[in-house]
């Protein structure tokens, strides 16, 4: 998969994007996101919940999805994205993250992806479908 | 208005009308938290979508607090146009569905983020929560 110039093909992999999650960063999303959920931010709390640790905000892990969509598609992706995924596990600071994407169908300006995201452990965190408008 | 305690909130609940706030200072803050390395290759005053979902939930959680342990079960979102910094949007919000199951609350809510009566995100957020967290 290349630019948003070129006219993806079903089956086409998306360009990936890969990051390593940290308490530190959990603490700056928390910050931005106003989200300050104890199972976010603090290591006690977490300890004693069926996580046995803190966990990463869903919507950071979908924030990395939607870069990559943005680098595979452009402002295509910003002015006429969508998306629809099931958050299937968390992610943990230390995960190395991986978004990923492939292609699933193309009909006129109108491209249909699948998208994931996976932990080094090749946990599958979140997936479910993303769209874009390329007219 | 005193905040909602989100649990409490039955099915259909509307929440009030709120601006997002969309300044350059909130949006360097966010686009570094979560590393988008993609977003300052468009423009420079175009914000990461996610970072207008996040903004919305932020606002949801600002009018009704989350019981401790709350998880994000999935999200849809749909973008009508890019956003760029520093614009004044007006977020809706409603309860569209709660359900409960294994102990478990199941909530879906519904936003809308607008300019005037132009709709440049909608969105569905499902978060489950113990149920008794009310």
């Amino acid at each position: 998969m290349a630019s948003q110039r070129t006219v993806p093909a079903a089956g086409d992999i998306l360009p990936t994007a890969v990051k390593l999650v940290t308490q530190e960063q959990l603490q700056r999303y928390a910050e931005a996101s106003g989200d300050h959920n104890p199972l976010h931010l603090d290591p006690d709390f977490a300890a004693k919940t069926e996580f046995g640790g803190t966990i990463a905000h869903g919507m950071l892990v979908l924030a990395f999805a939607s870069e990559m969509l943005t680098a595979a598609f452009g402002r295509a992706w910003l002015e006429s994205g969508r998306l629809k995924i099931r958050f299937r596990a968390p992610a943990r600071p230390g995960n190395r993250i991986v978004a990923s994407g492939r292609v699933l169908k193309v009909e006129g300006p109108y491209v249909t992806c699948e998208i994931e995201c996976r932990n080094g452990e090749d946990e599958v965190l979140l997936s479910g479908e993303a769209g874009v408008n390329l007219s | 208005m005193p905040p909602a305690y989100l649990p409490s909130l039955p099915k259909g609940h509307e929440f009030p009308s709120t601006t997002l706030a969309l300044t350059p200072e909130w949006v360097a803050r966010y686009t570094a938290a979560v590393e988008d390395e993609a977003i300052g290759k468009l423009g420079s005053d175009l914000i990461p979508p996610m970072a207008l979902a996040t903004q919305a939930i932020r606002a949801l959680i600002e009018a009704s607090p989350l019981p401790e342990g709350t998880l994000h079960a999935g999200q849809e979102l749909a973008f009508k146009r890019a956003v760029r910094t520093g614009e004044a949007l007006t977020l809706k919000a409603r309860v569209a569905s709660r359900g409960e199951r294994a102990g478990w609350v199941l909530m879906s809510v519904d936003f809308e983020a607008l300019t005037g009566e132009e709709c440049v995100m909608t969105a569905r957020g499902t978060i489950s929560f113990p149920a008794g967290s009310d």
